[in-house]
């Protein structure tokens, strides 16, 4: 988790376009927008991290 | 209508062969297909949008011309005139100048506000030259949902999925800062009629004029044998005669000839008011009339210049029965319209039955979005101080715990009545709400009968264009007021016309204008919902085109025949909308639209069997007078009336689905079934609100038994197994918002990645599901006190001015965690800029729970229970076709609830299964219970619905049949998780160091003050002791014996010294109160003595 976090720390984040569905990289302070299409509604990608739920 | 004349003809003269009335009516077959076509054309919500559309479109481009020229004090040359208005479509400022247009869902998401621009076309004067612009913006307006102006108008379902939005959603609410808003219906008592009303001095007739620019209230009360007029412009009640005087009617007998011809001794001792204050001209009434006037608060240069002569004038043309036109001070029309009301009061002083009914609907009027949003336009806010109007919890936020809650809300009429008052009127069931209002769905307690629900096929007006209206009624007869003696006024055979409150004029033939007036409405002349009705006991007709009158369409009957024929129900049905819509119906006079007024004065059958020679119009379908809540019960009308009642309410609280766009929804609480089902007993309520669609329940199969001791009050008892298999299972989704600003002295918040323990190399706990960007990832788990967004806000700067670098600016932790003990996982993050352009961070999070003990559920008649026991399927009782109820439900809910609708709704539902079908409980009529139970017996089931049971423990067969089949159960938001909640120790108030109070802050429980009675009379002292000090706000005191004041740490700093102090304990609040005593310069002095003492 720590090796995954310094990695991380200086590229920039993908969201994914609410309109358009096209992947875009985002920096901290960036204006939020799609490169594609001009939508300002940004969705983040799932976790990469396992999840498990209890079957009940 | 038929008894119009005095001279009645005979039956054959007036309505042909009776032979032709005894053979019987043929039954409209499917007349309630109607229903659909109504409600296609209409919709559920279209009196808020068409008083939306009627308000932009129309009324703002009246009020603007109303008050379109503005004028200088300081340059008489000087003018600015506005020539048009416009609101445009909903768009959003995207910077630049640039402009996009946008859908209500990114608003909702963005925290935008739904709202297009107004834009004006002015004309000025610049120098010596008039100038013209076009298109200049003044303001934004907010655009209801489906409006004119809305982008959703007219698009296809494909293209409203595309835009994220739900095509059954209802539309007319507005998205506000992402909120989504409703402008409830208000209810009002008309205005500019007379209203005749008991008061405290008496019989006295009230009118409350109400145009454009003024807003005022005139009364006429008799007092002391003489009839007054009082106006909030006159400091006193004023003797009518003067007023009559004042506005050119000099001689008594003009006077006398308006007021009263044939009875002159009521009138006499008003008149004599005028001889004592020799008053005998208008010049002079005028000049009484000065010395009364109310001071004006603000003097004007302008103002100063009116005699007081000329203020009383203007006074009585404009502000005193303010929606009587007055022309060149041409006083006539007003001063008889003034006599009418002292005749009306009159008339109600030798008869009772003249008096008003201020609770009848056809005296009130209905305020929507649009006029009330003109109000606002006017004036910019809706506590109106010139009229005295305090309005409060006018527009509400659309509660969207499911579908149905959302319907019923555009479907709410809120009262301005006070809660507080006791009077019982108002809030009873009016008969003249027959149809109009639902008469079940209202709220129990302190709004009973103030709030109300339309009915399923109520409309409300808006406004029609008064001109063709009083050119047709100039061609039938109708002469004017001012050509007619006040002898013509009174005399029988003569009857007034009232247009929207004023008079327009006499008439002598009124049934050939009665006639004619609807015979032009049918052919589609005028427009289709003015209503003109007779008012015998007045001798008056009223024509209205008023808006804010309930309406509601009915078939018109004519010759004792119903005008709608089987052939045009098919021709609808055949292609609906093309061959024959709704529309097609009223144009061809098939059809036709009554207010409760003209309702009042027709003859309406319910059913063609009851259609006689007298009757004039035939209801389309019994089940619209229900409204939407109520639609959704199978069998009302079997039921006791207060369960349909309670039903509405609880209908509202169900979980289900609320949208087919649901999923893409960000909102702060939002409940859903994982598996909603259509109930298999439907009404046809639930197909044309398509409830069918978007569903709140399960059909559960249920037993009707005991089941051990879990079952009492109405608990149920569920099966495990059904839960496991996702009975009642939901999920609840929450939101978590974090908006990231920027501030005036350049800093800005920032979100800062996962903190990195030092030590360990780790990221922290708090932070482990953080991704580089400080936000949570989708998908992840979080638990209590975990960060959602690491989030830092900048320490302002001590000194104004100052300007913080970037580097060196110091920033505080506000970052935005999980408070839940029940951990909840990431649905969505979304990542957006608000209208301020400032970041805007939205997280969904979901729970999904299945249903545990003490969730509650309800089926539909009002029938609520918590869940009791949850019981392993093994220990189950069963049929003989080893079918496992999922609820076995207590018998003893049903004596003295009287729901046999539900039982009802439990056979006709069992037979649907067995059969394969949908069957139907709509109110007045749906399958028979002879009909379904054959339909049992025929697939070799028991004919009254019971089956053998074996117990699921022993294995033996119970002793007696059980009821059991499939019942639609709703399971409603109160859950206990979120309900649970008990403590030991924990956070304290910081004043009076008592427990916190609230689940929310981990409050105590409270021991109140009927528990402390309880523990008086028993003389348990030692037990309050422990109650009320011990486990609250214990504290030791030091306090000194000598003086009685509080010392501390063993010190008396009044007495400077330690001889007599000791500690006692007492509450914190005690000790409080004496110090905050002594603060007000009260010393309050404890004497201590020993206890054995």
């Amino acid at each position: 988790m720590s090796s995954d976090s310094k990695e991380t720390a200086k590229t920039p984040m993908v969201y994914i376009c609410g309109e358009c569905h096209s992947e875009n990289e985002i920096r901290p302070r960036d204006p939020i927008r799609c490169r594609e299409c001009g939508y300002r509604i940004m969705y983040k990608k799932r976790t990469k991290r396992l999840i498990v739920f209890d079957a009940r | 209508m038929g008894e119009y004349s005095d001279v009645k003809p005979t039956v054959k003269e007036e309505f042909g062969d009776p032979v032709l009335y005894s053979k019987p009516i043929k039954e409209i077959e499917e007349k309630w297909k109607l229903v659909p076509a109504f409600l296609k054309v209409k919709g559920l919500v279209k009196q808020h949008i068409d008083s939306f559309n009627y308000f932009i479109n129309v009324e703002i481009k009246k009020i603007v011309e109303a008050n379109a020229k503005v004028t200088c004090d300081a340059d008489p040359l000087f003018y600015l005139k506005y020539t048009n208005v416009y609101v445009g479509t909903p768009d959003v400022d995207e910077g630049f100048n640039i402009s996009k247009s946008v859908t209500p869902h990114e608003c909702r998401l963005r925290d935008m506000t739904y709202s297009a621009p107004i834009t004006v076309d002015i004309e000025y004067i610049k120098g010596n030259q008039r100038v013209s612009k076009t298109g200049l913006l003044i303001g934004r307006m907010p655009i209801m949902l489906r409006s004119s102006n809305c982008v959703l108008t007219n698009k296809s379902e494909y293209e409203l999925a595309k835009m994220n939005e739900c095509p059954l959603d209802p539309g007319g609410y507005f998205v506000v800062k992402g909120q989504e808003k409703v402008i409830l219906i208000q209810e009002q008592l008309l205005k500019n009629r007379m209203i005749v009303e008991e008061s405290k001095f008496g019989i006295q007739c009230q009118v409350t004029s109400s145009t454009h620019e003024k807003k005022s209230r005139t009364i006429v009360f008799f007092k002391g044998n003489k009839y007054y007029m009082s106006h909030n412009s006159f400091t006193d009640p004023i003797a009518v005669s003067i007023i009559f005087k004042a506005m050119g009617l000099a001689s008594d007998q003009e006077i006398c000839q308006y007021v009263c011809p044939h009875d002159l001794s009521k009138f006499t001792p008003t008149l004599e008011e005028c001889h004592n204050l020799e008053i005998y001209t208008q010049e002079a009434a005028l000049k009484h009339l000065g010395t009364k006037l109310v001071a004006k608060r603000f003097v004007t240069a302008a103002s100063k210049v009116k005699t007081p002569v000329d203020e009383a004038r203007d006074l009585l043309a404009t502000t005193v029965l303010a929606h009587v036109p007055v022309e060149q001070f041409d006083f006539q029309t007003k001063a008889i319209y003034l006599a009418l009301m002292v005749r009306r009061v009159m008339d109600a002083q030798s008869s009772r039955k003249a008096i008003d009914d201020r609770d009848y609907y056809g005296n009130k009027r209905l305020e929507l979005a649009g006029s009330l949003l003109s109000l606002m336009f006017e004036d910019g806010n809706w506590t109106i101080k010139r009229f005295r109007m305090e309005r409060q919890g006018v527009t509400q936020v659309l509660s969207r715990l499911s579908y149905i809650s959302a319907l019923g809300m555009m479907t709410r009429i809120n009262s301005q009545f006070e809660k507080t008052r006791k009077v019982s009127g108002p809030r009873s069931l009016q008969p003249s709400q027959w149809g109009m209002l639902c008469p079940s769905d209202t709220p129990e307690g302190e709004a009973c009968g103030l709030v109300k629900n339309l009915a399923l096929m109520t409309h409300i007006t808006t406004e029609a264009d008064e001109y063709p209206l009083i050119r047709l009624a100039t061609n039938t007869g109708v002469q004017k007021v001012t050509f007619v003696g006040g002898e013509a006024l009174h005399s029988p055979t003569h009857y007034i016309v009232f247009l929207n409150g004023n008079i327009l004029g006499v008439v002598k033939q009124y049934k050939y204008l009665l006639d004619s007036f609807r015979m032009w409405r049918r052919a589609g002349k005028i427009s289709q919902y003015t209503s003109i009705y007779l008012n015998k006991s007045q001798r008056c007709i009223y024509i209205s085109s008023d808006g804010g009158r309930l309406c509601r369409p009915y078939i018109i009957v004519e010759n004792g025949v119903p005008l709608v024929t089987s052939t045009h129900i098919n021709e609808m049905e055949k292609g609906i909308g093309v061959l024959r819509s709704f529309e097609d119906f009223l144009h061809h006079g098939l059809i036709e639209f009554l207010d409760v007024n003209e309702e009042n004065d027709s003859f309406i059958a319910c059913y063609e069997r009851d259609i006689t020679p007298q009757t004039t119009h035939l209801e389309i379908s019994t089940f619209t007078l229900l409204g939407v809540c109520a639609g959704l019960i199978p069998y009302p009308h079997h039921n006791q009336s207060p369960r349909n009642t309670y039903q509405c309410a609880m209908g509202k609280q169900a979980m289900g689905t609320i949208g087919y766009n649901q999923r893409n929804r960000i909102d702060t609480l939002l409940y859903s079934l994982v598996h909603p089902q259509a109930p298999i007993v439907k009404t046809k309520t639930i197909e044309l609100i398509n409830f069918d669609k978007l569903p709140a329940g399960q059909n559960a199969t249920v037993a009707v038994m005991s089941y051990s001791g879990y079952d009492i009050e109405d608990a149920l008892i569920i099966n495990k197994a059904s839960v496991d298999r996702g009975f009642g299972r939901c999920l609840v989704y929450r939101n978590s918002k974090c908006v990231l600003k920027r501030y005036a002295n350049q800093t800005f918040d920032r979100v800062q990645g996962p903190l990195v323990d030092p030590t360990s190399n780790k990221v922290v706990w708090k932070h482990s599901i953080l991704d580089s960007d400080g936000i949570v990832a989708p998908g992840e788990m979080v638990e209590n006190r975990q960060v959602l967004v690491n989030k830092s806000a900048p320490v302002s700067s001590a000194v104004p001015g100052t300007w913080a670098g970037t580097s060196n600016v110091e920033y505080k932790d506000v970052s935005a965690s999980y408070r839940n003990v029940e951990p909840s996982y990431i649905e969505k993050v979304m990542v957006s800029t608000n209208e301020e352009d400032s970041g805007l961070i939205k997280i969904l999070l979901r729970q999904t729970r299945r249903p545990e003990i003490g969730d509650k559920f309800s089926s539909r008649h009002g029938q609520k229970g918590v869940v009791g026991l949850v019981v392993e399927q093994e220990d189950m009782p069963f049929n003989e076709y080893g079918v496992c109820p999922d609820i076995i439900m207590n018998p003893h809910g049903f004596p003295s609830r009287m729901t046999v609708g539900k039982l009802i709704e439990l056979l006709a539902g069992k037979a649907g299964l067995v059969e394969g079908k949908f069957h139907y409980g709509t109110a007045f009529g749906g399958s028979k219970v002879q009909d379904v139970s054959e339909e049992l017996m025929k697939h070799g089931f028991n004919y009254q619905g019971k089956d053998i049971f074996y117990s699921g423990i022993t294995g033996e067969p119970l002793e007696a049949y059980i009821y059991s089949g499939p019942v639609y159960y709703q399971k409603l938001k109160h859950m206990v998780q979120d309900k649970m909640h008990a403590r030991g120790r924990g956070p304290r108030a910081v004043l009076t160091r008592q427990p916190t109070e609230g689940r929310s802050r981990d409050g105590g429980l409270r021991l109140g003050e009927m528990e402390r009675d309880c523990l008086i009379g028993y003389g348990a002292s030692m037990m309050l002791v422990e109650r009320l000090m011990v486990s609250s706000d214990q504290c030791e005191v030091d306090v000194c014996n000598n003086c009685g004041r509080l010392g501390y740490c063993g010190w008396c700093n009044s007495c400077k010294s330690s001889g007599h102090v000791s500690t006692i304990t007492m509450p914190y609040a005690c000790k409080l109160l004496l110090t905050e005593l002594q603060a007000m310069n009260i010393t309050a002095r404890l004497t201590l003595t020993h206890y054995c003492q």
